[in-house]
């Protein structure tokens, strides 16, 4: 943050003493509109974000709900030792969970990218943008109306594949199709949203630079290598390192509602976060629960406090603090 | 995408081969996006004897309106769902839109002392939360607030990156000249934000409130976690109890007709389910179109900070 011009021009003499330390009482007393402003939003995040934090405390607990987090017993690291041992559990949970990470980041930054570069290098304006709504369309659809949309698909007696290829695939018995169903389902319903902050970068990229390359005989493919690609690799960059702070969070509706909460698919389809909703609605090991869970808001923590500081060392007007 | 758009392919309107080949890649995805969302269409006006003899199709045997007839049919929970829903986006998005926008003045001016105390305070809960079993432990066994609509309002009403949006927009595109004119003029701080700021904020507002809409319309965790009473569901916990009683009654051959009558007939049918899917997810699909330009803006506002 920028030195106030107040205490630097204040910062010698004692006469001005009293000028520069308006105390934040005094400064309050001033602008109590300020206060007014911000307190309720100051509300919300308290007892909707802050209050759940205490919550916490009973990865440490042998947490009984009848007795609170007060009253109930403390039991050490217990909760996470059993959670360290439950290799078949934890193990699984953080494993797709870091896998599927690594494949949505992944080629759904790609894919962003050459959709975002395809829609720019169009010349037919009009038709791109319809093209570019239809894109956008499936973001808006919950999880909730997704999932009948894929079993539609892949229903194993009257699913549309099945039924055009002529085969009986038990697709929501079988855990090794998912990686691709998932994958594919997320692409459907982020890429052509994903492309959209690309491609705003793009319309600013200016004309000029791709005139003189012209110019100069580059041809199309030149221009996208040597001109529209460095354009983007700022932004690349830093949606890159910004997301690597969500690497423990999962889109939970893509694994918990897609998936039909299908125990059988487990094994490769459930993340940190479907654990967690799951273990709630299906009365929870609570000590245990609480430590996956403050095993995933720490790691995700360090990682944003580190993706931040990269993003601060290499574009600093895109940290986020 | 912006009126403003200058064109980064070569001189305008030159279709040369290549144009073809790539808007016939991009026909494709299109079609990729928008088809699955064709079938829930042509779904919910299929017969249903087409959908379990042929399974389902884009060139259904017979057409028929059973599928939205019977949605219409059980249509009471339908509309109290429907209210619910909209009652719930209203509320939410006015309310989160007010106090965010207020909250983001606030930690904009230079001469407010809590300002960097308040932006801290904004930005831990991003980086660091309870997790939901917490949550869910507070909100239902300390607030008992189970079934309360407050649940489905409050926790999507402030969102850090929503008030970084907004505090960006005023920092960088309202003219600070302009509320200190207003000052002089004699306007007190209330007058300034209600009658000078807000309205000026018209662009990015819109751009978080349609977010948020969806954020809101879309929500079906909420629901799930805290909603059980029939008079309190919205629209998305419907859609996952069709699924849930689907899954039911295919698992469990012996269920008593009693029970069957009970959960609507028999196991609901496929295109009425469909036909439920287009009520629910309708409404955006109209509203998007119009919101387009102002989200467009948004998303790129959001990406710097102020």
């Amino acid at each position: 943050m920028a030195k106030r011009a107040k205490d630097v021009v204040f910062s010698d003499g004692k006469v001005t003493i009293r000028a520069k330390k308006e105390g934040v009482l005094e400064n309050i007393k001033k602008h109590p509109a300020y206060v007014v402003f911000a307190l309720p939003a100051f509300l919300i995040l308290f007892f909707i974000m802050y209050v759940p934090m205490g919550g916490i405390i009973m990865a440490f607990q042998d947490f009984k709900p009848m007795k609170g987090f007060f009253k109930s017993d403390f039991v050490g690291f217990d909760n996470f030792k059993f959670l360290f041992a439950s290799k078949s559990v934890f193990f699984r949970m953080t494993k797709n969970t870091l896998i599927y990470y690594v494949i949505f980041t992944g080629l759904g930054t790609f894919l962003n990218v050459v959709l975002a570069i395809a829609l720019d290098q169009f010349v037919f304006k009009k038709t791109a943008r319809v093209m570019q709504t239809m894109m956008i369309i499936p973001i808006f659809i919950s999880y909730a109306a997704v999932q009948f949309i894929v079993y539609a698909f892949i229903a194993s007696d009257n699913g549309l594949i099945n039924r055009v290829l002529g085969t009986n695939i038990a697709f929501y018995s079988d855990a090794n199709y998912w990686p691709a169903i998932l994958t594919v389902v997320k692409i459907w319903n982020s890429v052509g949203y994903g492309s959209v902050l690309y491609m705003s970068v793009l319309a600013g990229v200016d004309t000029a630079l791709y005139e003189a390359a012209q110019i100069d005989g580059a041809n199309k493919w030149q221009q996208i290598w040597h001109i529209t690609l460095p354009s983007l690799v700022p932004m690349i960059t830093v949606m890159l390192l910004l997301s690597v702070g969500s690497v423990m969070r999962s889109d939970t509706g893509l694994f918990f509602q897609v998936t039909r909460d299908s125990g059988a698919l487990y094994e490769r389809t459930q993340v940190i976060d479907s654990y967690v909703l799951n273990a709630i609605l299906k009365s929870p090991e609570y000590g245990f629960t609480a430590a996956a869970s403050l095993f995933q808001s720490t790691v995700g923590l360090l990682m944003m406090l580190l993706a931040n500081g990269a993003v601060r060392k290499f574009s600093p007007e895109n940290s986020l603090f | 995408m912006a009126k403003t758009k200058k064109s980064a392919a070569v001189e305008p309107g030159k279709k040369t081969f290549g144009q073809y080949v790539l808007g016939f890649f991009l026909l494709l995805y299109t079609l990729f996006c928008a088809l699955p969302v064709l079938l829930v269409f042509i779904v919910a006006f299929t017969k249903e004897e087409s959908v379990t003899k042929n399974g389902f199709s884009f060139f259904p045997e017979e057409w028929s309106m059973d599928g939205m007839n019977s949605v219409l049919k059980y249509g009471t929970q339908l509309a109290t769902s429907y209210g619910i829903t909209i009652l719930v986006v209203v509320v939410g998005t006015v309310l989160g839109l007010l106090v965010m926008s207020m909250y983001a003045y606030a930690i904009s001016r230079p001469n407010f002392r809590l300002r960097k105390f308040l932006s801290i305070y904004l930005l831990i809960p991003m980086l660091f939360n309870g997790g939901q079993l917490a949550g869910y432990i507070v909100f239902t066994g300390y607030y008992h607030l189970k079934n309360s609509l407050l649940l489905l309002i409050l926790p999507l009403a402030v969102t850090t990156m929503n008030v970084i949006i907004l505090r960006t927009y005023i920092v960088n595109s309202i003219p600070a000249e302009l509320m200190e004119a207003a000052k002089i003029d004699g306007a007190n701080e209330y007058l300034t934000f209600f009658g000078i700021c807000l309205p000026l904020m018209k662009p990015s507002l819109a751009a978080v409130g349609f977010m948020m809409a969806t954020a809101y319309w879309n929500d079906w965790q909420n629901a799930v976690l805290y909603i059980d009473k029939n008079s309190r569901k919205p629209l998305q916990l419907l859609l996952y109890n069709i699924q849930k009683n689907i899954d039911f009654l295919l698992n469990n051959n012996n269920v008593p007709q009693a029970v069957r009558d009970a959960m609507g007939g028999s196991i609901p049918k496929y295109s009425a389910t469909m036909a439920t899917v287009i009520v629910v997810i309708g409404p955006i699909m109209v509203a998007y179109p119009f919101f387009q330009k102002y989200f467009v803006k948004g998303l790129t506002v959001g990406s710097v900070k102020g």
